[in-house]
């Protein structure tokens, strides 16, 4: 038995899922204040995106997920500009209940629309393995993990690189600030939402292969998510993809030694030790819930 | 001419009343009306929904073919049981408003209490068809009668197919036998798995190597199954919820995790349609404690059985086109042609008469629909033994009844499960 190098694997591959769905999360709320608890509702419609383009068009869900970004950056640009620019200069507690309220109507459309059957995408290749020193590893959830390193990888270099990533980040500092420099923030925020989207609706595709849809899908992801980034510090990406990682391997190593209903009491107390200690997460900066307000 | 008249006349009335007496049943007169709570809407809408077309399709059956109930046209009034909470408030309404004495549904485990609970307070019958929670029945409460069997029945039943039908297949006695428990950890899996547990260790013997709960959420299952393989089952006794079961399922294949035998009991899970849609062929092998399926014999129930089965089996295709019953349907008319059999018997709704006629029904395996029997404990719970339950398995993307082998023309296959390419 190779328990140790499965259990790492496991984590590897647990924590890139986790890290993907964390990523657009802590962009999100880094330049906008803001903590989408609809995310987890965009994850699961980008699941049905990916089904549907699977059972009726018989697109692989990685060639849906080329063809499907500039969908899911018009759906982001939509959904800001109909539901999220109202509020945006709002109290927090009416953000929050317009992100539920959406999440609810989100996960009742796909109610009514698609039942609450779980669907899986079966691909031909669902079931390839690829085994290496007695681990197994799943090539969807290898597919996963790089392309939520690459994600992480390609915002870090985008938000400091890059003239729209500097704006942002000018804008998440201060936002009365930037509108005097001539920014327009509402384009700045419509932008960081689109691309939060993308990142999710990304996630959600990549998940399709791995496991079953349904309209309550996202919520079994999107808590570990929000614990992924806060524990990794508010806006953080790189600090998200590490807190992922930490957040799979308590879960998965939990599971394994003291048992699979302990899990979430595990990542839990770790999460409220570390907050304890470190109140802004293991890379936040302290007070960024207070900048740009 | 005038006697050619007389003539025709006299034969169509001879006609009309040998229609009636083919049928052996008077037209109803009146109506009897009985409330109906499922979840109508929300998550759980999909059963419910079935469940009430199941009830559905018995009322028109027993209305057309078998008299109504207590000679009176039977009438259903329906209400929306989301949630716990609108469960409650829809049996009161439907006692409050509505003036029925008898209130069947509700489906699910979440449900069923809080209805019921309500009905309670309104001095209303409560008629369970399918939520299978242990405690509904163990409340003390007198106006609360299950036909179902409950979440221990299941255990119950699974044990006797694992000792009665498995052990020899396997080659073992039963005290041979090792197995372990895997289950979600909701009452209903916590029931299951709890009776099986026991049944398995004082009856049989069976050595029992591993117990896991987990939450129906979870995203890895994977170090659950690294200690399987520590454990080398022969059996695993699964419960599981829906999505759990596909995961469970792709990650053993990934882990190459060889057991002899998968059994489940439930439309849940393994027990799901979208269990074999997922996988296709790929899902053969694990079985399913269900209502009867593909493959049911229905000449080995007895007659008035065989009557009722045919029939109900015809009302549904004709209403659904399809010949494979939903457990839905099976469950919702199933439990109502039981509550016709009361009501029948006991000729009122009066709770002491009912509960009367109740208790002194008793028909063996074979009388009812499903393949039924009928005999009520003192706390309202039909009995295991009577409620015939079939062990159904997935074999080439559809679940046949393979147990047990009295009642069904398909045989178990992949005992012991071979290696996973070759389940085919």
């Amino acid at each position: 038995m190779h328990v140790i190098p499965q259990l790492i694997v496991s984590t590897l591959l647990l924590g890139g899922i986790y890290a993907l769905i964390a990523v657009g999360l802590t962009l999100i709320f880094g330049v906008m204040r803001v903590v989408n608890f609809a995310h987890g509702e965009f994850l699961m419609l980008a699941m049905y995106v990916a089904f549907w383009a699977f059972s009726l068009l018989h697109f692989d869900p990685y060639l849906t997920l080329v063809v499907s970004l500039p969908l899911f950056f018009a759906a982001g640009w939509a959904s800001y500009r109909v539901v999220m620019r109202p509020v945006i200069h709002a109290s927090h507690n009416v953000q929050i209940f317009t992100t539920v309220g959406l999440s609810i109507a989100l996960q009742n459309l796909a109610l009514v629309l698609w039942t609450a059957d779980a669907r899986f995408v079966r691909t031909d290749y669902y079931a390839v393995v690829v085994r290496i020193g007695g681990a197994a590893f799943n090539v969807a959830q290898i597919v996963a993990f790089v392309v939520a390193v690459g994600f992480t990888a390609g915002l870090f270099a985008f938000m400091r690189w890059s003239y729209t990533g500097k704006v942002m980040r000018a804008t998440a500092q201060d936002r009365q600030a930037s509108a005097l420099m001539g920014i327009d923030t509402d384009r700045v925020y419509a932008v960081t939402w689109a691309v939060g989207i993308v990142c999710v609706g990304a996630a959600g595709v990549l998940l399709a292969p791995i496991y079953p849809v349904y309209p309550t899908a996202g919520l079994q992801f999107v808590l570990i998510a929000y614990v992924a980034v806060v524990l990794g510090g508010l806006g953080d990406m790189v600090g998200a993809l590490i807190a992922a990682l930490v957040v799979a391997a308590v879960e998965v190593i939990g599971s394994y030694v003291i048992g699979t209903a302990w899990k979430e009491v595990l990542y839990l107390l770790l999460f409220i030790g570390i907050l304890v200690v470190r109140p802004a997460g293991l890379f936040g900066q302290r007070g960024a819930e207070a900048l740009g307000t | 001419m005038r006697n050619t008249k007389w003539a025709a006349v006299v034969g169509l009335v001879a006609l009309a009343l040998g229609v009636g007496a083919v049928q052996g049943q008077q037209q109803p007169s009146g109506e009897y009306k009985i409330g109906v709570l499922e979840p109508l809407t929300g998550n759980l809408a999909v059963q419910g929904k079935l469940h009430l077309e199941g009830y559905e399709i018995m009322r028109d059956l027993i209305n057309s073919h078998f008299g109504g109930v207590m000679g009176k046209k039977l009438v259903l009034v329906s209400g929306d049981a989301v949630d716990p909470t609108a469960a409650a408030s829809e049996a009161t309404r439907l006692a409050a408003r509505e003036g029925v004495k008898i209130i069947t549904g509700t489906f699910s485990s979440t449900l069923c209490g809080a209805a019921s609970e309500a009905a309670s307070r309104q001095n209303v019958i409560y008629w369970e068809t399918s939520c299978v929670d242990p405690r509904f029945t163990r409340r003390n409460l007198k106006n609360v009668f299950r036909t179902e069997i409950d979440g221990t029945g299941f255990g119950w039943y699974n044990v006797e197919f694992i000792a009665k039908h498995l052990a020899h297949r396997l080659g073992k006695k039963t005290n041979e036998l090792k197995i372990a428990y895997l289950s979600e950890d909701s009452s209903y899996g916590q029931s299951v798995t709890e009776s099986a547990r026991q049944r398995a260790k004082q009856e049989f013997g069976m050595q029992e190597v591993g117990l896991e709960y987990y939450t129906f959420t979870t995203n890895d299952l994977t170090p659950i199954i690294l200690k399987l393989k520590n454990a080398n089952p022969d059996i695993l006794h699964h419960i599981a919820r829906d999505q759990d079961a596909i995961l469970f399922w792709r990650q053993a294949r990934e882990q190459n995790f060889q057991v002899k035998a998968v059994v489940h009991a439930g439309a849940t899970g393994y027990g799901n349609p979208g269990f074999g849609k997922a996988f296709g062929n790929d899902a053969n092998g694990p079985f399913a404690l269900l209502e009867p399926g593909p493959g049911l014999i229905i000449e080995k129930f007895r007659p008035e059985g065989q009557r009722v089965e045919r029939a109900f089996r015809e009302a549904v295709k004709a209403k659904t086109g399809s010949d494979v019953l939903a457990g839905g349907h099976q469950l919702a008319g199933g439990g109502l042609w039981v509550l016709k059999l009361v009501l029948d018997a006991a000729k009122s709704d009066d709770l002491d008469k009912f509960r009367a006629a109740v208790m002194s029904l008793d028909l063996p395996v074979g009388s009812a629909v499903n393949g039924w029997g009928v005999k009520f404990d003192e706390t309202g719970q039909n009995s295991n033994a009577r409620v015939q339950h079939y062990m159904l398995q997935w074999q080439n993307g559809s679940l046949v009844t393979v147990w047990p082998e009295e009642f069904t023309t398909n045989r178990a296959k992949w005992i012991p499960l071979g290696p996973w390419d070759q389940r085919k």
